[in-house]
């Protein structure tokens, strides 16, 4: 046990250098935005290309407000979880397939792997063509995007798998059913989460990529919309949705990642 | 009553990558009666456990037959449960997620499986402990609900492939005294497979001898101690005369071993 003498000198050790790093770091983000926002007003940038936070946050706001804007990103979000769902039903059995039969993961191994470092994207002129440019074919783009990296991490996980575990189900009367529900899917619940947290770049990619491409709505239909009349102060806004959507999504998988993995040995 | 009847059964492996077979158990015959503690002891390569996991219906056989109650072993069965090695803990479940784990596959009443694990846990000396991961207790404790585990789903046939194997000689010793306390409550049919002399002798009522190559019976000793048995049994004479002579059983096996050791 730490006594408590010994927890507050590492505290005092931590709680400098921890402060110093954060207030420079909070220095530097407000001179960047003072700096954002007397430029153009000096006259050192045009303000028609870089904007101001001023106007950015103002946007922001009434954005947020708006009820176009949520329409938007309902599409975009139904798009993305539907193919996020997708990857992860269909990687669980897939990876239980190529673990237990040599058979399958011979003939699976290479497309995959293919298709696993070629960027997903590459794909997406023929996903319109053979799903048109509404909801079908960003929700095969985000599938695409986020099944690679799950599968592989699911597989992984599932591989660690004791032999010596399913020799003991086997031993109760458990079926091959059983062991996939009971054995390897719990086993693989972290490595899978790992997985999704990698996905969740990729799957956000391939949805504001594909709705750039081509779309009737969602957030990459608005970029590409805003793109058209040059509205830096509206394409920074969406800029910051999509990047903290991202970002609190991947945070939320890596709390649920730890929260599941408690019961790893350290 | 015969419980167990294990007749003319032998078990070959093919080598891999070859037409060789390898004979883990040749031509064993042998009765087991129902309540009866029978243990099985030999040198390792000996083919005591793969008889056990043929037993359990985990080893497929290639001949002879192995009966329960009558019936013909195909593929494990609720009659039996198995107590391994190493726990086999399904490190992501509690204490009473691991007992409960048996009696969910066996698709026990829903409402009483959590009860009844508690039961098992209690019995094992762990009740404090439920909400516990594996990799948060001992070796010793983890036997226990591995113990516990096989208990809980009320077999006709407790099957034990050295449990205690892992485990250092104090808990060892432990452990052993444990099994026979619960095995008294019930006295259900056990099969223990064990390297270690003493182990075998303290909790049987018949030990059997294992020799090599291919593995065989050798000989059934009986053990006329006296139940309950605690520690000090170990110290009376009919113990060491039995100890003694396995001993002269087993020395034989290893110079045998040491002689093709020294050929190779």
């Amino acid at each position: 046990m730490v006594s408590s003498t010994d927890k507050r000198v590492s505290d005092l050790r931590l709680r400098w250098p921890l402060a110093r790093s954060a207030t420079i770091s909070l220095l530097s983000v407000l001179v960047f935005f003072a700096l954002w926002q007397i430029a153009p007003a000096l006259g050192w940038v045009n303000g028609r290309f870089t904007s101001q936070p001023s106007i950015v946050l103002a946007e922001a706001w009434r954005e947020i407000l708006s009820a176009a804007f949520w329409g938007h990103a309902r599409i975009s979000l139904i798009e993305f979880f539907i193919g996020f769902a997708l990857s992860i039903a269909l990687s669980l059995p897939l990876a239980a397939l190529m673990v237990s039969s040599s058979v399958a993961r011979y003939l699976i191994d290479p497309p995959l792997m293919a298709l696993y470092i070629a960027p997903s994207l590459i794909l997406l002129p023929i996903l319109v063509i053979w799903l048109g440019i509404g909801v079908a074919s960003k929700v095969a783009v985000v599938f695409l995007g986020a099944f690679f990296p799950i599968v592989v991490n699911t597989m992984a996980g599932m591989r660690e798998v004791d032999t010596k575990l399913v020799v003991m189900a086997k031993s109760f009367g458990a079926t091959k059913g059983r062991v996939f529900l009971r054995i390897l899917v719990p086993a693989a619940l972290p490595s899978l989460l790992t997985g999704v947290r990698l996905g969740v770049g990729r799957g956000v990619l391939g949805v504001v990529v594909g709705e750039l491409y081509a779309s009737q709505a969602g957030i990459g239909y608005q970029l590409a919309t805003y793109g058209a009349s040059m509205r830096i102060d509206l394409l920074l806004v969406y800029a910051l949705v999509v990047s903290i959507f991202g970002y609190t999504l991947t945070e939320l998988v890596r709390l649920l990642e730890t929260k599941v993995g408690t019961w790893r040995p350290q | 009553m015969t419980q167990i009847e294990i007749s003319d059964l032998a078990i070959k492996y093919r080598k891999p990558k070859s037409d060789e077979f390898i004979v883990a158990v040749g031509n064993a015959n042998l009765s087991i009666e129902k309540g009866e503690f029978v243990t099985i002891v030999g040198s390792s390569g000996c083919g005591k456990s793969t008889l056990l996991m043929a037993v359990a219906g985990l080893v497929e056989r290639s001949s002879g037959d192995i009966r329960i109650d009558g019936r013909s072993v195909e593929g494990p069965g609720p009659d039996r449960a198995m107590v391994f090695q190493d726990a086999s803990l399904l490190p992501w479940r509690t204490v009473l997620g691991n007992v409960r784990f048996g009696l969910e596959l066996q698709r026990w009443a829903r409402d009483d499986i959590t009860e009844r694990a508690m039961r098992f846990i209690q019995m094992v000396g762990l009740g404090k402990y439920a909400d516990y991961h594996p990799h948060q207790l001992s070796g010793g404790m983890r036997q226990r609900v591995n113990i516990a585990r096989a208990l809980a789903v009320d077999p006709q046939v407790l099957l034990m492939d050295e449990p205690f194997g892992a485990l250092d000689a104090q808990t060892r010793e432990v452990m052993g005294n444990e099994l026979l306390r619960i095995w008294g409550r019930d006295r259900k049919t056990a099969l223990f497979v064990t390297h270690d002399i003493d182990e075998a002798i303290f909790l049987a009522d018949r030990v059997v001898v294992m020799g090599r190559e291919p593995g065989h019976i050798k000989e059934v000793i009986k053990v006329d101690l006296p139940r309950p048995r605690d520690e000090d049994v170990l110290e009376s004479d009919g113990f060491i005369a039995l100890r003694h002579r396995l001993r002269k059983h087993l020395a034989q096996d290893m110079a045998a071993m040491r002689m093709i050791a020294e050929e190779t």
